[in-house]
C-alpha cells in the first residue's frame, strides 16, 4: 500500500469517525494494522495476532486459505476488545472494501466499548497470547513438542466448558463456603432496612461438616479450572500454565460467542449508514460505491444451510428502530390479530434509537432473539430449519420446518449457553476415593454420545482417576439415567 | 485513531502447523487401515490418483448436544419440503446408524502413498522388482560394436578416418626413426610415396626429394596433411535387436456370477482384486487383469459385467479354471507373464472332481501363484475350499486373528482364504502379500 492510499485511508477514517460519534456511538481508541493476507488469515485461523501453535489452529488456517484461494472472501474484518481496540486491514483489499470495514470496525467498537457482557474481558489479551506463545515454545523445548500438544489437545476439549459469570463475579472457594455456610449472614448488616432481610436458615452441624469436607462446595461451570486446581494426578506448573491460557483466551471469546448475531448486525446497521454518508461526501466514487455495494450485498446475504448472523442481526436491529419509532409494542399492539391491523399501526413514538442503544448495552443473542424475533421478521427472512435426509447415495438437504413458532423455539434453544451443554463438577472427591464426579443437566437434548466419551478420555488424561458423568435421556416416556465413566480400562456407559 | 503498517515476523506458522495437521491425518489413516481398504469410494475410484478417505479422530471433541439430526438453519426461499441442496456421501462409511458428517473428517490422499503405508503396515516395505519374472521385449535395433569387416552401407566413416590417422602418425614416426631424417621430409616423402612406407623409405634413402620442396615457401597457412587410408584402416557397425527386460503380471480375476453370489460379496471380491493389483503394481512394470465370469459355464468378460451383473444357474467352477489355461496357453505364456489367477465364489460347485483336475493343470502351466477365496454367505454350501486343502494338501495358518491355507505345488505359492466381510480384507491381503507368497524367483 503506498504513501498515498494510506494517507487516503486515513482521511476516511477521520470523517468515519466523526460521522460515527454524531449517530451517537462511542468508542475506545481505535488503531487499524495493515496486514498482508498470509497474516490476516493467520490471525483468523489463530483467533488471536500471535498465538501459540496447535495442529487445529494449522487445520483452520488451512482451510480458510482454500476459501480465500477459491474467492469465497467477503471482506474479512477480524478486530479485538482491547485497549486500544486493534483491527487489521488486508493490504490486497480495494480501497472501498478498506473504508467498509473501518466504518464497520467502528460499531464493533462501540458494541464492544458498552455492551456488558464485555465488560469484564482481559483487554490485554492480544500481549497475553504472544507472551504464552513463547513460553509454549519453550515447554516444547523441555517437555517435547507430543507432550505439550496432549496437553492442548485436553484443554481445547474443555475450553468451552466454562462459568460464563465467572468474570462478573470471582468468588474463591472459601467465600463460596461462607455463603453456603450462612456465615456471612450471622451478623446482618447495619441498615434501615436490616430487618427485612432474611434470616439464614440455621445450618446443621453435620451440614457444616459436609460442607466443610465438600469439593467443590457447590457444583461448578467451570470444569478446567476445578481440574487445573485440584487434579491428583498432579499437573505439573506447565501443565497448568498451558490449562489456564486456554482458559483464560475461552473466557475472552466467550462474548464473542454469546453476542455474534448483535455485534455484526449492530456493526453492519451502521456501516452501511456512514458508507451512504460517505458516499454522499465525495469520499467514494460512484465506482466505488458500486463496488461496495457488491460486497455489502455478500455480507447480507441469505446462506442456504447457515444463518448469517450480519443478515439475520442487521434485519433485527433495523426491524427493532421502526418497532420502536412506530411504538409497535406492548400488549395492545401485540394484541392485534388483523395483518392489516398491524401494518398501519404508528403512534409515531420514535424511541427508535433509544430501543437500539439500550438494546445494545445489555443483550445478548439468546435474550435478543427470544424477545424481538418477530413472526413478520421470520417470515420476512424465510427462515427455516433443515435436515440432512439420508437417500442412500447422497444426503439431501430438505426443508423440514417452516412455522416460525417451531423454527424460533428451536433457533433459540440453539443459542442457550451459546449452544453448550452445562456439565458441572459435583463432587472431586467421590466415593472417598478421588474420582471425578460430573453431572449434566438436562435442558431438553441429551449428549452426543461419541463425542462425550472422547472428551471423558481428555478429563481423564488430566484427572488420571476415574472420571464419571452422569447424565439422562428421554427414553419413551421416562427419563433414563445416564452413567458415562473413564477410567484406566477406558471408556464405557452405564444405563440404569 | 491511527492505520499503521507494522513489520510482523513473517513467519509462516500456519504453514507450519497445517503440516502438523497433516502428518496428524497420516497417523490417523495409518490407523485406520483396515476400515479404509473396505472404502467404496476407493475402489470405484476412476482413474484418478488422488482418493479420498474418511479419517477419525482429527476433530477436536467437546461435551456437545445430540439432537439425533444432522441439521441447522437457514434463511431465503425454502418452501417446507424442497430440496435445496444436496451432499455427497464419497468416502462415508454406509453402514446404517452412522451419522453423517459427524464422526468423520474427509482427506484425500494419493493411492500410491495409500499403498507404501499398507505396505509398510504389513512389514513389507521394499517389494523388490527383481523377485519377479522377467521377460525380453524387442525396442526395435540398435548398433553394438564395431568390427573390422562388414559391409559398405555400415562403413562407419569416422571410426575409419581415426584409424588412418594413427596409422599415418605410426608410419611418420617409423621413418623418423629409420632415416635420421626430420619429421617433415618425412611426412613428404610418406606423401610423395602415396602412403607407401618401404616406398617412402628408398626416397629419403635416396635423397631424391627435390631440394626445393624444402625451401619452398610454406604458406602461412600450412595445408591440411595428409591422411592415408588403406583397406585395413577400415571399421564397420554391427547392429543388434535391442531387448529390454520387463516384468509383466496378469492376474485372472475368476468369479462365480451364479445367483448366491450377491452384490456384498461381489463388493469384496472387488476390493480384494483391487488391492491385489494396486499391489502388483508396485511390483511389475506393467499389470493386467482379465475377467472370467461363470456360472456352469465359464466367459471372458469386462469388468462392468464382472462385478456387477448377476445370473441364474448352477455352479461349475472347472470351467473358469479351464478357460484360465486356455487364456494363458494363448496369450499369456508364463514364460514372459507372471500369471495370478485369483478365483472367487460362495464354495458351491456341483464337480468338484473335475475342478481339481482344471486347477493341476492351470498349475502345471507354471503360473506365479494361484489364490481362491471363500465369500461366506448364509446361502453357501462349501465344497470346494475343503476339497482344494485336502487335493492340494494346504496346511492351516493362523495369524492375528485370521486364519487361511496355504501350500505349495511344485513351488508355486497356494493360498485359500475365507472372507466373511469388509472386516477380512486387510488379513486376507496380508496373507496374499506374505513375502514368501511372491513366486520364488526369477526364471
Amino acid at each position: 500500500m503506498s504513501a498515498a492510499e494510506l494517507a487516503r485511508l486515513a482521511r476516511a477514517e477521520e470523517r468515519i469517525l466523526e460521522l460515527a460519534a454524531g449517530l451517537g456511538l462511542s468508542f475506545l481508541p481505535q488503531e487499524f494494522d495493515v496486514v498482508s493476507e498470509q497474516k490476516m488469515l493467520e490471525i483468523m485461523a489463530y483467533r488471536l495476532p500471535v498465538n501459540f501453535s496447535h495442529w487445529s489452529f494449522g487445520r483452520d488456517f488451512e482451510i480458510e486459505r482454500t476459501r480465500h484461494e477459491h474467492g469465497y472472501a467477503v471482506p474479512y474484518e477480524v478486530v479485538f476488545n482491547s485497549d486500544p481496540v486493534r483491527a487489521y486491514l488486508m493490504e490486497s483489499n480495494p480501497y472501498p472494501i478498506q473504508v467498509l470495514v473501518m466504518a464497520h470496525v467502528y460499531a464493533h467498537n462501540d458494541f464492544m466499548k458498552n455492551n456488558r457482557h464485555f465488560q469484564h474481558s482481559r483487554r490485554d489479551m492480544i500481549g497475553l497470547a504472544s507472551e504464552a506463545a513463547s513460553r509454549f515454545r519453550q515447554y516444547e523445548q523441555d517437555y517435547g513438542r507430543e507432550q505439550v500438544e496432549r496437553i492442548i489437545d485436553a484443554g481445547f476439549s474443555l475450553q468451552w466448558d466454562l462459568d460464563p459469570e465467572e468474570p462478573m463475579h470471582r468468588e474463591s472457594e472459601r467465600g463460596t463456603r461462607e455463603r453456603l455456610f450462612g456465615w456471612a449472614r450471622e451478623s446482618p448488616p447495619e441498615g434501615s432496612f436490616s430487618d427485612l432481610l432474611p434470616t439464614p436458615a440455621p445450618v446443621s452441624t453435620e451440614r457444616k461438616r459436609e460442607l466443610r469436607l465438600k469439593t467443590p462446595p457447590a457444583p461448578t461451570l467451570d470444569l478446567l479450572g476445578y481440574i487445573i486446581e485440584h487434579s491428583p494426578r498432579p499437573l505439573a506448573a506447565w501443565e497448568k500454565d498451558i490449562l489456564g491460557v486456554i482458559k483464560s483466551q475461552a473466557l475472552y471469546f466467550l462474548p464473542y460467542r454469546r453476542t455474534k448475531i448483535m455485534n455484526e448486525g449492530w456493526a453492519t446497521y451502521w456501516h452501511e449508514r456512514i458508507m451512504q454518508r460517505l458516499f454522499q461526501e465525495g469520499f467514494l466514487s460512484s465506482e466505488e460505491h458500486g463496488f461496495y455495494n457488491l460486497y455489502n450485498a455478500r455480507v447480507k446475504a441469505h446462506l442456504p444451510r447457515q444463518l448469517n448472523p450480519y443478515l439475520l442481526g442487521f434485519a433485527l436491529f433495523k426491524d427493532l428502530k421502526q418497532r420502536w419509532d412506530k411504538g409497535r409494542h406492548g400488549a395492545a399492539y401485540e394484541e392485534l390479530e388483523e395483518q392489516r391491523q398491524r401494518e398501519a399501526w404508528d403512534l409515531a413514538s420514535g424511541q427508535g434509537t433509544a430501543k437500539l442503544f439500550e438494546v445494545r448495552r445489555t443483550y445478548m443473542d439468546w435474550f435478543f432473539l427470544e424477545e424481538f424475533l418477530s413472526r413478520e421478521l421470520m417470515e420476512e427472512l424465510e427462515l427455516y430449519l433443515f435436515l440432512e435426509k439420508d437417500q442412500g447415495a447422497h444426503y439431501d438437504t430438505v426443508v423440514e420446518e417452516t412455522d416460525w413458532r417451531t423454527v424460533k423455539r428451536l433457533l433459540v434453544r440453539s443459542l442457550m449457553n451459546s449452544g453448550v451443554p452445562r456439565v458441572r463438577v459435583v463432587d472431586g472427591n467421590y466415593r472417598d476415593s478421588l474420582q471425578l464426579y460430573l453431572a449434566h443437566e438436562f435442558e431438553g437434548l441429551p449428549l452426543q454420545e461419541d463425542y462425550c466419551l472422547r472428551t471423558l478420555q481428555h478429563i481423564h488424561q488430566l484427572w488420571k482417576r476415574p472420571v464419571l458423568l452422569e447424565s439422562r435421556q428421554q427414553e419413551g416416556e421416562r427419563m433414563q439415567r445416564k452413567l458415562f465413566i473413564a477410567d484406566g480400562s477406558g471408556v464405557r456407559v452405564n444405563l440404569d | 485513531m491511527a492505520i499503521l503498517k507494522p513489520d510482523y515476523d513473517s513467519s509462516p506458522r500456519g504453514a507450519a502447523d497445517a503440516a502438523r495437521h497433516r502428518e496428524k491425518i497420516r497417523d490417523a489413516i495409518r490407523a485406520n487401515l483396515p476400515e479404509i481398504i473396505g472404502e467404496e469410494a476407493i475402489i470405484t475410484r476412476e482413474g484418478r490418483r488422488l482418493v479420498r478417505v474418511p479419517v477419525r479422530g482429527l476433530k477436536s471433541y467437546h461435551f456437545i448436544h445430540s439432537d439425533g439430526l444432522e441439521g441447522g438453519f437457514g434463511s431465503g426461499q425454502g418452501k417446507k419440503g424442497s430440496v435445496i441442496g444436496q451432499r455427497s456421501k464419497e468416502g462415508r462409511p454406509g453402514q446404517a446408524g452412522d451419522q453423517p458428517g459427524i464422526d468423520y473428517l474427509d482427506t484425500e490422499i494419493e493411492l500410491e502413498a495409500l499403498i507404501q503405508m499398507m505396505l509398510q503396515d504389513l512389514g513389507l516395505p521394499n517389494l523388490k522388482e527383481k523377485q519377479a519374472r522377467e521377460t525380453l521385449v524387442p525396442q526395435g535395433w540398435k548398433y553394438e560394436s564395431v568390427e573390422k569387416s562388414g559391409i559398405r552401407p555400415r562403413l562407419d566413416k569416422l571410426r575409419s578416418l581415426k584409424e588412418a590417422i594413427k596409422r599415418t602418425e605410426v608410419l611418420v614416426g617409423e621413418l623418423v626413426r629409420q632415416s635420421g631424417k626430420g619429421e617433415e621430409e618425412c611426412r613428404d616423402a610418406l606423401e610423395r610415396a602415396r602412403g607407401s612406407l618401404p616406398e617412402a623409405l628408398r626416397l629419403l634413402r635416396e635423397g631424391e626429394l627435390r631440394e626445393g620442396s624444402a625451401g619452398e615457401p610454406r604458406a602461412a597457412e600450412a595445408p591440411p596433411r595428409r591422411i592415408f587410408l588403406d583397406s585395413p584402416d577400415l571399421r564397420f557397425r554391427t547392429i543388434q535387436q535391442d531387448v529390454e527386460t520387463h516384468s509383466n503380471a496378469v492376474v485372472l480375476a475368476m468369479m462365480d456370477v451364479s445367483g448366491s453370489m450377491g452384490l456384498q460379496q461381489k463388493y469384496l471380491a472387488r476390493s480384494f482384486f483391487f488391492w491385489m493389483v494396486s499391489f502388483l503394481r508396485t511390483l511389475y512394470r506393467q499389470v493386467e487383469i482379465r475377467f472370467i465370469a461363470h456360472t456352469t459355464e465359464a466367459r471372458v468378460v469386462d469388468e462392468e459385467e464382472f462385478f456387477h451383473k448377476g445370473e441364474s444357474g448352477g455352479t461349475y467352477c472347472h470351467a473358469a479354471y479351464e478357460l484360465a489355461a486356455r487364456l494363458v496357453a494363448a496369450e499369456y505364456p508364463t514364460d514372459r507373464w507372471n500369471v495370478y489367477p485369483f478365483h472367487f465364489s460362495d464354495g458351491e460347485d456341483w464337480a468338484v472332481e473335475r475342478t481339481l483336475q482344471a486347477v493341476r493343470a492351470l498349475l502345471d502351466q507354471g503360473v506365479a501363484a494361484l489364490g481362491y477365496g471363500e465369500i461366506q454367505s448364509e446361502y453357501s454350501s462349501s465344497t470346494l475350499l475343503e476339497s482344494l486343502r485336502s487335493g492340494l494338501e494346504l496346511e492351516l495358518r493362523r495369524s492375528e486373528g485370521f486364519a487361511w491355507y496355504e501350500g505349495r505345488y511344485r513351488d508355486i505359492p497356494l493360498l485359500g482364504l475365507v472372507i466373511r466381510g469388509k472386516e477380512d480384507l486387510y488379513p486376507a491381503l496380508r496373507a496374499f502379500l506374505k513375502p514368501e507368497k511372491q513366486p520364488s524367483g526369477v526364471k
